[in-house]
């Protein structure tokens, strides 16, 4: 017998992960619990275990593929259990079966290789409108249990559907409605199921559509072809749902009906964009290796790259940002520096610019409390931290990450040059710890490391302000009456205007300005 | 939000207390959510409280009052006097008693009850407003809405409801002396179902219909049989005539009405019962402002969840679309707070059963034969007369039939269409059938009581096998 292996919920909320490997091939023996493949979701990447003891039937996502949660991955066949038979019989019915529908389906067809079609053989569960005959309490547990009752063979009277059909048709993993929809279709019961929908109805190439596309690789897939209808009936819930996936409701393929026209649930949807999105990701790779030349090269928006961009997006959209900009005369700081850099040396710890800024914002924050603030709008309070978790915002080559150097508020500038240094190559490094990055009142990003002067950082939310340092210049300034070169760093202060007003953000950047521009007094700090 | 509403939140909001409402709200109860039922004027809605109980309470005492004086055959010479002042203080006992009930028990599962006018105020937000001068209004603020508002008569231009002449199905069922001349408007089944009522209360009745029968929305001999004894009972049926305007004459009214080659005709009585159907009252909620929009007709469109095209607000009843039947909004409440509460509920039955209370009553569910033919099934149909019928004749009243529709290739009943005696009663059984997938063979093969009239479902079925054994098999 097969099982299927839908890719969990790994943890976290996560919708959806990324195969970065598979560990097992096709024919392999497994035992339960022995990692079969390593998913990468936006955080972590952890080990997928087989669930049984047998061997690997079918891979059915590349290396590289996002998977949604919930969608099968692999199969097993489960030791024990006689495969061959079952196996031998879908090979007989498939052919006739795409027979059938070649002229439908197109090539997609071709890959429900797995495909049963023992059902639509008898034709015992297609009825005159597509109904199926079953007791409210039938409906219920193939809700509950995830199976599309329509494609559940009823053993009653006349194809009858019981509580026993739908638990064998569960048991064997032929769902292809419930919960997750068409987000299935790969093993070769589900198979059975779509293409036993599909046969002997016009225009029906969807849900084999579906099953193929995920059933195939990425890059064998090819869109399936549209049904386009000039009329479907849908519900209005699943035409929001095709406007949401951006298919056309009249291209979905079914084989339902309603008062003779054509009727498209929300599985039919999902399995129908699904497909699609299969076979554009196809057609991606395919430009990716270099089918279309080398005019444009798209690179996924994953992992790190979209965990930054949704950080940015909850940011930006949730806080309404003020971007607060001056000067700062620094030469003290330049000197003081150093000086300090060489002893500092001595001890092994080299020391930049930032532990000054950051001790500076400390003793700033102390003065402006709001400032080291975050608002919890679920309970409508602002939440004034008397803490100091300053984070300093470090480009890698996977992107922006921000390690966050704990109790600053407590450490001398040594220390926070030491702790701060650890930190960002271990950001480099990406060996750094989740915890190492979360829990920050306050962020600092030198924007002037690569160049220029001014920018508007985005709040690192739920913080409510973030610096900016521009680069340090040689710039000419008025001091006592003349014109000399001094050193100047421009700063931006960008806040959440929900929480500060302006007039604070300015008196707290002077704060920061005034122990920049005479960094003994940091001393007192 | 206005300055000094009181806000407060909730997880799901129902707006409207009728069947729908109320079924939801003491769900939502029993599945532990917190719930607020909003309701403008009375618990139980137009069912309770206008519409289906007060009906059935005058129907039923109509009944015992006609039946005594029609049962000379029986031996039995009375001449009731009817009170209809009494008769209608009867009912809205009923009526107080049920709609108290649906209070308690909403209270009992922890219902939160407010009385006022709901109006959406984003998509997250409503504002009711209480009744009354200086009662000021509230926010409430959900996570999930279900809207329950239920439907109001439709009004026929020229014939505003003033309570006096022109009264809707509400005011009839609330006057306190029988009226000597009605002309009613409209032959649908409310319009069927009360003209029965005054007929046999002694109100002589006149049905204006504009179509070209009555009960156009059932088959020609269902809706054959209970006109042929509307007839009996002295109602007096003009079709192809549509109502177009009204005046005062003597005590009473004429009302003119215009048939298709533009001919004038005039029908006298003494008040106009405008009975041409309901629509759905959503035009008060101001949807605009959590995003929906009503399709053409009012209505709110739903999916098998119950849900409409935003996420978090449902509709039910009457407002979620045709037929606007009470146990229809019923079921929709149950699976609408189910899905809330994150339970695989849906509408996923077969058919929704409807009864019509006139004399006989009528009962259908399912498909007919042609609407089975028309989905692709090979009907087979079966029937049982009621004169053949012990029960009904011992009843005396052995008009109509009970007819099944089924799949001839397998046995499923697909439909029922009965005309009889407590149709509305007899109309559960095929309703189980259908829902159950049960076939002419399971229904022919359970025993029925005799003498019942249930008996005649059963003939009916063996009737579509031929296996009839009281009736000619067809």
């Amino acid at each position: 017998m097969v099982r299927e292996f839908k890719l969990p919920d790994v943890g976290e909320g996560v919708a959806e992960g990324e195969i970065v490997s598979w560990l097992v091939e096709p024919g392999d023996a497994v035992e339960e619990d022995q990692p079969v493949a390593e998913v990468e979701t936006d955080k972590a990447v952890v080990d997928v275990p087989s669930p049984v003891n047998g061997s690997v039937k079918e891979i059915l996502a590349e290396e590289g593929e996002m998977v949604p949660v919930g969608n099968v991955i692999i199969t097993f066949a489960v030791e024990g259990e006689d495969e061959d038979e079952t196996d031998t019989t879908s090979q007989e019915e498939s052919t006739e079966t795409r027979t059938d529908t070649a002229t439908e389906t197109g090539p997609d067809a071709g890959t429900a290789d797995e495909a049963s079609a023992e059902t639509d053989q008898d034709g015992e569960m297609s009825t005159a409108d597509g109904r199926v005959f079953a007791a409210p309490s039938a409906r219920r547990l193939a809700r509950e249990q995830g199976v599309d009752i329509t494609t559940v063979e009823g053993s009653g009277p006349g194809g009858r559907v019981s509580d026993h059909d739908v638990r064998a048709a569960a048991e064997s993993g032929a769902s292809g409605a419930g919960g997750a929809g068409g987000d299935d279709g790969t093993s070769g019961d589900e198979v059975t199921s779509a293409v036993s929908d599909v046969s002997g109805e016009a225009g029906t190439a969807g849900e084999s559509g579906g099953a193929a596309a995920s059933g195939a690789s990425a890059a064998q897939a090819s869109a399936p072809s549209g049904a386009n209808r000039d009329r479907t009936l849908a519900a209005p819930a699943t035409r929001q749902l095709a406007e949401e996936a951006g298919v056309d409701i009249d291209d979905v393929p079914t084989d339902e009906e309603r008062d003779g026209e054509a009727f498209v649930a929300p599985e039919a949807v999902e399995a129908y964009a699904e497909a699609q999105q299969e076979a554009q990701a196809a057609d991606t790779a395919a430009v990716a290796a270099g089918e279309a030349g080398a005019q444009e090269e798209r690179i996924p928006y994953r992992g790190m790259r979209r965990t930054i961009g949704q950080q940015m997006e909850a940011s930006k959209f949730t806080a309404p940002h003020v971007t607060h900009h001056d000067e700062v005369d620094v030469t003290e700081l330049v000197e003081t520096r150093g000086e300090l850099k060489e002893v500092a040396a001595e001890r092994g710890i080299s020391l930049s610019y930032m532990p000054f800024v950051m001790k500076a914002c400390v003793a700033a924050l102390r003065e402006f409390p709001m400032v080291n603030a975050m608002l919890d709008e679920e309970s409508e309070e602002i939440v004034q931290k008397k803490y100091y978790n300053v984070g300093v915002a470090t480009a890698t080559d996977a992107g922006l990450m921000v390690p966050v150097v704990d109790d600053a508020g407590n450490k001398t500038l040594l220390g926070l040059a030491s702790e701060m240094n650890e930190l960002v190559e271990k950001a480099r490094e990406r060996s750094i710890a989740r915890e190492e990055m979360q829990g920050g009142t306050f962020t600092i990003t030198n924007v002037g490391a690569i160049g220029g002067e001014y920018a508007t950082p985005i709040v690192n939310h739920p913080e409510v302000a973030i610096l900016a340092l521009g680069a340090i210049k040689e710039k000419p300034r008025v001091v006592d009456g003349e014109v000399v070169p001094r050193h100047v760093m421009t700063v931006s202060l960008s806040f959440d205007h929900r929480v500060l007003d302006g007039a604070i953000a300015a008196q707290f950047t002077n704060k920061v300005e005034e122990y920049l521009e005479h960094p003994n007094r940091l001393l007192l700090e | 939000m206005v300055v000094g509403d009181v806000t407060t939140g909730t997880d799901v909001l129902i707006i409207g207390a009728g069947p729908g409402g109320y079924v939801a709200a003491i769900r939502a109860g029993q599945l532990d959510l917190d719930v607020t039922l909003v309701e403008k004027e009375a618990y139980g809605g137009t069912c309770l409280n206008h519409g289906c109980i007060p009906s059935k309470a005058l129907i039923s005492a109509t009944d015992v009052a006609h039946d005594a004086s029609e049962a000379e055959a029986m031996g039995i010479h009375a001449d009731p006097a009817v009170d209809l002042s009494a008769m209608v203080g009867w009912k809205d006992e009923i009526v107080d008693q049920l709609t108290g009930g649906v209070e308690k028990l909403c209270k009992a599962n922890g219902v939160n009850l407010v009385e006022g006018r709901a109006e959406f105020a984003g998509e997250n937000t409503v504002r009711v407003a209480h009744s009354g001068e200086g009662q000021g209004s509230e926010s409430i603020e959900f996570e999930h809405a279900i809207v329950a508002t239920g439907s109001r008569p439709i009004e026929v231009p020229n014939f505003e409801f003033d309570g006096e002449h022109i009264i809707s199905s509400r005011d009839a069922l609330a006057l306190d002396e029988v009226p000597e001349s009605l002309v009613v408007v409209g032959a649908g089944y409310i319009g069927m179902e009360l003209s029965t009522v005054f007929a046999k209360l002694g109100t002589d009745v006149t049905i204006v219909e504009m179509l070209d029968s009555a009960l156009p929305a059932y088959e020609d001999d269902v809706a054959r049989v209970v006109k042929s004894r509307a007839e009996e009972f002295g109602i007096d049926f003009h079709f192809g005539e549509a109502a177009s305007e009204w005046e005062e004459s003597g005590g009473g009214i004429t009302v003119m009405t215009e048939n298709e080659d533009g001919e004038i005709a005039e029908f006298g009585a003494e008040k106009a019962l405008v009975a041409v159907g309901r629509e759905p009252v959503t035009d008060t909620l101001n949807l605009d402002a959590v995003g929906l929009e009503p399709s053409e007709g009012g209505f709110l469109d739903t999916d098998d969840r119950a849900r409409t095209d935003v996420e978090h607000v449902f509709a039910v009843g009457d407002v979620a679309g045709e037929p606007m039947l009470a146990h229809k909004g019923m079921k929709e409440g149950e699976v609408a707070t189910e899905v809330i509460a994150g339970e695989p509920a849906a509408l996923d039955y077969q058919s929704v059963p409807a009864a019509v209370f006139t004399d006989p009553e009528i009962g259908t569910v399912g498909m007919t034969e042609s609407e089975a033919e028309e989905a692709g099934f090979s009907p087979v149909v079966g029937e049982m007369p009621m004169q053949a019928s012990g029960r009904a004749l011992t009843l005396g009243e052995s008009e109509g039939f009970v007819r099944v529709v089924a799949d001839d290739d397998a046995g499923f009943i697909l439909g029922a269409q009965i005309v009889a005696p407590e149709a509305s009663e007899m109309i559960a059984e095929f309703g189980l059938a259908i829902e159950m997938g049960a076939t002419l063979e399971d229904v022919a093969a359970t025993i029925h009581t005799h003498p019942t009239l249930g008996e005649a479902v059963m003939e009916a079925v063996e009737n579509a096998q031929g296996k009839a054994i009281h009736t000619l098999n067809r």
